[in-house]
């Protein structure tokens, strides 16, 4: 043959459905000369990714040069027969192998099911290995796959060969197979999974917890015992939609080597009674036996919809049901090495049987990221992202307050999208960069805050669009920009922002822009209610609605939550005509929501870490300005906005709950310019036009009664001059101030003064 | 490869395919005698079912003593000898199942013994008479795994019969029959056709 054909690479074809299982590789007759192989001698593929093949070399029958065929029956584990697909090799890598017999040879055994394990008669599986193995080339560290013959045997794998010189060698009659370990195709097929894992960003202490369980029973079985403890079995994943509890259970699995059994309420609920029963203890069945070989996770996912509260309301089925499951976790013996873990989003709907040592003794509650949470999901999340140098992660983590771990990666999914979208459009590089993310954060919203009442979508508004009111704007800064932005300047001077901030003044002078604009400059989450959201028609609905509100608001801290028209809901407890009215009620609640004994346990969030970055660093001082931000912006604050602040209860006044009372005060000579000047900014004015004269004119107009004067200039001049009017005249000014009063009256405002000095 | 070495390898070759055929014969033959004893194995199982279900109190049979440990122990005996039946059987499996094993490692000694002096291309030659040696060889290895995949699966089968698990025991014969693969039985059969010119040439 000629040296070109010995270089031309070998097109691997699939195999020939009758050499499935025969350990043949199909060579060119020429090929097998070549290599100096004889008909049925060993061969040893070696396949790119590292792995290998052992075969017995034969002949093509159309005798064709220039492909290869071959059985994967004896190959290295990672080795599947789909990696043979669409492959080119080069003939290099086929060799001939050492034919050599063996003396013995050293196995481990995968069986079908825990019962072949446990149940067959001694030697049995020996000799089924021995009949199996008989003829065969074995190589070590090589896995024989013998499902194909379909017996109780599925894989074989082969430990060491003796003698171990040569790298492969026959299995005659005369070998002696030594088995060593005998495992289930579920274990292996487990085991084999361990090396890829899951990546979680900011669970790590759960994490750790939970891991801790799993593996203690198992290392130290010996001191549990000596000190009589049975091990804890059961952990409830307490935390809302999206923060990882299903991933981090699976991952902890992974990462422990555990085989995971996964029950979902519609799979186990039947039609038949007792079914669904039947198959609930099916499931543990499975889950001991797998749990009798190693370590073992029994998931219970979405677990109030398995395991309600047992009411009179509730059907008998369904009681049986949870019955069932409490009898089931209280059998579960210390023997068997699984651990139950349940997750839920409503742990107030379980039944109460089901949340007591000896079932779950464990609750691992995961709360909404913080900060840092969120910065370290990021950080996994875009580590296989391409980013441009602009993206600032940590601004991004401050950004998105509320976010939970699938908010997170939907934001980097659309960002993602974006950053394609626009290089397909101008085909530059596919690097991701902020402005991707920035407007992503305008699609994606926080989930903790869907179905939310108080969710309000506003335009934005800047300072500069209110004219005057220097001061109060001034004080909204210091109350609610501050913190944010100056953490660590508060947390120095033992500083913490104000719980809340009452706004009172005549009306019609900018109390809610102020909010808007407040709202808008900051960074928080906002959300406004108002009387209608709250009210219902129900006995104790609009109390449920308020405390609702607040956990949201919480779970999606630094939060500004808004109370417009805080009088109208509210009643004072004062006034003997409302004792028991719903206005009270809700008062009651906001007392508690703003200044309660503490937090319900489920509302926790995020534990304490060391640092791990080295001082001084850049990352360090990042990470320190984060631990800032986290101490000081780690609650909801309300502000609240009235008319009518006598009406108001005076336990509600008292420092800690509104704590700051900011008079918004009707625009003195100054403001009303600065405030015409803002209305008029749009409008085209004749130049005789002087809006000082008319500032000063205006005494005791407020805020919407300047911008109502201008419409109404605006509207006469059309109405004057027809529709083509281009600017307008100073004396439709006059002429609209004079057919107008001022809604404010002198006595309002002095007593409005008088109110908190006196 | 010399004429001799090539007419005496032909000789086993022969030899084998001989054998081969005279085996397959027997197998088929004890196997169809299996058909029958399974069968009988089936119904003792249904038999003790329906007699671990029926309360003999309550029929006009509680006159005599005994009778359900009776039953059951000649049902149990009835199990017993189809079950030595049906060992015998495979003993006479195992044999055809070596024979044919011996068979097919002399032709490939023989091969193994040759291959030093010969070249790969006389192994391939073909003719109007005979197939080529590497042809027949693969055959006869086709044939040996056969025979040793197909007793080792009944063999399992009966070994892992459990006595009191009747349901299991009940659903043997039908388990016995899926074993059977008549594709690769036709393979050999087809086999011993193609090798007929060359076996019956002198």
């Amino acid at each position: 043959m000629s040296e070109g054909e010995g270089t031309m690479d070998l097109k691997v074809l699939p195999l020939d459905l009758g050499d499935v299982g025969t350990q043949r590789c199909r060579l060119g007759p020429r090929l097998m000369a070549s290599l100096g192989l004889r008909i049925a001698s060993p061969v040893l593929i070696a396949v790119s990714g590292g792995g290998g093949c052992l075969c017995t070399a034969w002949p093509r029958s159309d005798l064709a040069e220039g492909y290869l065929q071959a059985d994967t029956k004896c190959a290295t584990a990672g080795l599947k027969a789909t990696s043979f697909k669409d492959l080119s090799l080069n003939p290099r890598h086929v060799k001939a192998a050492c034919s050599a017999k063996l003396k013995g040879v050293t196995v481990s055994v995968v069986v079908q099911s825990m019962e072949v394990k446990n149940h067959s008669p001694a030697g049995f599986i020996r000799d089924l290995v021995k009949d199996l193995l008989r003829g065969m080339y074995v190589a070590g560290r090589y896995v024989v796959d013998v499902s194909h013959v379909k017996t109780q045997v599925e894989l074989i794998l082969i430990q060491d060969l003796d003698p171990c010189s040569g790298d492969a060698g026959l299995v005659t009659a005369k070998t002696s197979v030594n088995i060593g370990e005998i495992q289930t195709l579920n274990s292996y097929r487990s085991r084999q999974q361990t090396s890829s894992g899951i990546s979680l960003g900011g669970l790590e202490d759960v994490c750790a917890s939970l891991k801790e369980m799993i593996n203690l029973p198992l290392s130290y079985p010996g001191t549990l015992q000596k000190l009589g403890l049975s091990c804890p079995r059961g952990v409830l994943l307490i935390g809302p939609p999206g923060v990882g509890k299903t991933m981090l259970v699976r991952s902890v699995a992974k990462d422990v080597g555990a085989s995971l059994v996964t029950i979902d309420g519609p799979v186990i609920l039947g039609s038949r009674p007792g079914e669904s029963e039947e198959n609930l203890r099916r499931m543990f069945e499975r889950a001991s036996e797998a749990g009798r070989e190693g370590p073992c996770v029994l998931f219970i996912d979405e677990i109030d919809s398995l395991c309600p509260r047992r009411t009179g309301s509730c059907s008998a089925t369904q009681n049986r049901l949870v019955a069932q499951l409490l009898t089931l976790m209280d059998g579960v013996g210390s023997k068997e090495h699984f651990v139950i873990v349940g997750a839920t989003n409503q742990p107030d709907t379980l039944d109460p049987a089901l949340r007591r040592p000896g079932r779950f003794d464990r609750e691992v509650i995961m709360g909404v990221p913080t900060m840092k949470q969120r910065k370290s999901i990021l950080d996994v999340l875009t580590s296989k992202m391409f980013l441009s140098d602009g993206v600032d992660l940590v601004a991004l983590a401050g950004m998105t307050t509320g976010f939970v771990g699938a908010d997170l990666s939907a934001l980097c999914r659309e960002a993602a999208l974006r950053a394609i979208l626009h290089s397909s459009q101008d085909s530059q590089s596919h690097s991701v960069e902020m402005k991707h993310f920035l407007e992503a954060l305008r699609k994606v919203q926080p989930s903790c805050l869907r179905s939310s009442i108080g969710l309000t979508d506003f335009t934005p508004i800047t300072w500069d669009q209110i004219g005057g009111l220097e001061d109060v704007k001034l004080k909204l800064k210091q109350s609610i920009e501050w913190p944010m932005m100056f953490p660590e300047a508060f947390v120095r001077l033992g500083l913490s922002r104000p719980r809340g901030v009452l706004l009172y003044g005549p009306p019609g002078c900018a109390k809610t822009t102020l909010v808007k604009a407040a709202a808008s400059s900051s960074r928080c989450a906002f959300l406004s209610v108002s009387g209608a959201g709250l009210f219902s028609p129900f006995v104790g609905d609009s109390e449920r609605a308020l405390a609702q509100l607040f956990r949201q608001a919480r779970a999606c801290a630094p939060s500004i939550l808004f109370l417009d028209e805080i009088d109208s809901i509210l009643g004072s407890r004062s006034d003997s005509r409302t004792a028991h009215s719903v206005q009270a009620r809700v008062l009651s609640v906001l007392l508690n929501e703003l200044d309660g004994v503490g937090l319900k346990t489920q509302e926790r969030r995020g534990a304490q870490r060391p640092s791990r970055q080295p001082e001084g660093s850049v990352e360090f001082q990042q990470e320190q300005q984060m631990d800032y931000q986290e101490v000081c912006n780690n609650d909801v604050m309300i502000v609240a906005a009235t008319n009518r602040p006598e009406a108001l209860d005076s336990a509600l006044l008292r420092p800690g709950r509104l704590d700051k009372i900011i008079y918004v005060p009707p625009p003195d000579m100054e403001a009303r310019l600065a405030i015409l000047e803002v209305c008029t900014k749009r409008m085209p004015l004749e130049p005789d036009v002087c809006l000082e004269e008319l500032a000063q004119q205006t005494h005791l107009f407020s805020g919407a009664d300047l911008e109502n004067l201008c419409k109404e200039a605006a509207l006469l001049t059309l109405q004057e001059e027809g529709m083509d009017a281009s600017s307008i005249k100073h004396k439709y000014f006059m002429k609209s101030l004079q057919s107008m009063n001022p809604s404010l009256t002198a006595q309002q405002i002095e007593s409005y003064q008088d109110l908190f000095t006196s | 490869m010399s004429k001799a070495t090539l007419l005496s390898l032909h000789q086993a070759l022969k030899r084998s395919f001989q054998s081969l055929e005279q085996n397959q014969k027997v197998w088929n033959s004890v196997l169809d005698e299996c058909v029958p004893l399974m069968g009988s194995l089936g119904n003792l199982a249904e038999q003790l079912l329906a007699l671990n279900n029926v309360q003999m109190v309550s029929t006009p049979l509680n006159r005599f003593p005994e009778l359900h440990e009776r039953l059951r122990f000649k049902l149990l005996m009835a199990v017993d000898t189809v079950l030595d039946k049906l060992s015998e059987k495979m003993c006479s499996l195992q044999a055809v199942r070596d024979a044919v094993g011996n068979q097919v490692m002399a032709a490939f000694q023989l091969y193994e013994q040759h291959a030093v002096t010969s070249d790969l291309t006389t192994c391939l030659q073909r003719s109007a008479i005979a197939p080529s040696v590497a042809d027949m060889l693969e055959w006869l290895q086709d044939a040996d795994r056969y025979y040793r995949q197909q007793y080792l699966r009944r063999k399992t089968l009966l070994q892992a019969l459990k006595p009191n698990d009747l349901s299991d025991l009940q659903s043997a014969p039908k388990r016995w029959e899926a074993l059977a693969t008549p594709d690769r039985e036709d393979i050999i059969s087809d086999t011993l056709f193609r090798v007929s010119l060359f076996v019956d040439s002198q």
